[in-house]
């Protein structure tokens, strides 16, 4: 190779490093690379001018709430899975659960909404309603579901969101654990909605819990 | 089982990794507290404001508390390969908001000086040498050199697109990228000394 060559392999490592190349051309220098130990040693040569880029940048106090929302959402997901399906002792044998209970009553006379593409013929359905400001949606395709919600509040610190359903008269968790994304906005998936009277969401503490602790920020009634 | 508070405090990043990997939230928080900082300020300065920059700061960190097994001690440090996933995730934000102009000025000292001094360690100490070093570094450079290395680093450019906003030749601009990191691993290796 000669000297002329180089020069230009040399040009494109800034280039590569800054992450500036085409990807083709990315693909060509890496090839080359592989087979040139006077690159390899440029490229390790010049690196850490790259990696030093985001130290001068001006530093930015970041919000205490993206730290909690980020501690919460990996709380959440690193609350071990249950053996089995989480289903609690039923609702009426449980007296701490009495208002819980009363918001599923109040619900159940309250009733649903099948809108959009609802039909409960065997196709897709979705059912929308607004509970305290907050726009509850579920969508059921098939076997499964997903609940969706917005105009949500952040959960107070140390909480996140634990979704739950009614079926056969016991309450049974739904995994994993949520909380809002900055616009207020989360979503539930609901893999099994065979039988399911209600669904339910509470505020519980990181790691979640076996039963609601809390009262139900939503509670809706699914059609059978 | 989860590693108490304390004890991942006392633990390198190369060492906190793999109970990142294993998703021990005390771990991953150890590592969100020393490095978030930078994260973030580094998400703004691409992305420009502040919701966007929580945004992908967010999930830049959940990507790596997701993907932490796949970190590589050989390639680097922890802090450069998170910064590196923040800048992707906040480029790649940057190249799904069309229109938007980059911003090209290099902000000074004045902000991090305001930070209280109980808060700096050895560590952080060093860091606040280096990043010194790197603007004395940049602030020394042709225009010409820190524009380009901004423009890709920061604004998330090509250098064929950068040719094309400069009205260069490719290869002049790919050369003064080549001689800007020189010069700036120059001054580091230097402050090393």
């Amino acid at each position: 190779m000669t000297p002329a060559d180089h020069t230009r392999w040399g040009d494109d490592l800034g280039a590569y490093l800054l992450g500036a190349l085409e990807p083709r051309e990315a693909e060509e220098l890496e090839r080359h690379l592989q087979g040139c130990e006077r690159c390899q040693e440029e490229l390790r040569w010049l690196e850490p001018a790259v990696q030093s880029l985001p130290e001068a940048v001006e530093r930015q106090e970041p919000p205490p709430q993206l730290r909690e929302r980020l501690m919460a959402e990996v709380r959440a997901d690193a609350r071990p899975a249950p053996a089995r399906p989480a289903r609690t002792r039923r609702w009426l044998l449980k007296p701490a659960m009495g208002f819980a209970v009363l918001a599923l009553l109040v619900a159940g006379v309250i009733g649903y909404e099948v809108g959009k593409d609802g039909s409960g013929d065997g196709g897709g359905s979705t059912i929308e309603r607004e509970i305290d400001g907050i726009a509850v949606k579920m969508v059921q395709e098939g076997d499964g579901g997903t609940l969706q919600l917005a105009n949500l509040h952040q959960p107070p610190s140390g909480k996140v969101l634990e979704a739950w359903v009614l079926r056969e008269g016991e309450v049974e968790a739904v995994q994993p654990l949520f909380v809002p994304d900055r616009h207020g906005r989360a979503e539930a998936t609901i893999a099994d909605m065979s039988g399911v009277e209600e669904v339910m969401v509470t505020e519980e503490p990181q790691g979640g819990s076996e039963t609601p602790t809390g009262e139900p920020i939503v509670t809706m009634s699914v059609p059978g | 089982m989860a590693v108490r508070r304390e004890k991942a405090e006392r633990l390198a990043d190369e060492e906190l990794m793999p109970l990142v990997g294993r998703h021990d939230p005390e771990a991953f928080e150890v590592l969100y507290d020393r490095h978030g900082g930078v994260a973030y300020s580094l998400a703004y300065r691409i992305v420009g404001d502040r919701a966007a920059a929580e945004e992908v700061t967010q999930e830049a960190f959940i990507s790596v508390w997701r993907s932490g097994a796949r970190f590589e001690a050989a390639r680097g440090s922890v802090r450069s390969w998170l910064l590196s996933v923040v800048r992707n995730r906040a480029i790649d934000f940057l190249r799904s908001r069309a229109g938007r102009a980059p911003k090209l000025d290099f902000d000074d000292d004045s902000v991090l000086e305001q930070r209280p001094a109980e808060e700096m360690t050895e560590e952080e100490a060093l860091r606040r040498e280096t990043a010194a070093e790197v603007r004395g570094a940049l602030g020394k450079l042709p225009g010409e050199q820190s524009k380009v290395i901004e423009l890709a680093y920061f604004g998330g450019f090509s250098h064929s697109e950068i040719a094309q906003i400069l009205g260069l030749p490719m290869g002049t601009v790919k050369g003064r990228m080549r001689l800007g990191l020189e010069k700036i691993r120059g001054e580091l290796a230097e402050g090393l000394v």
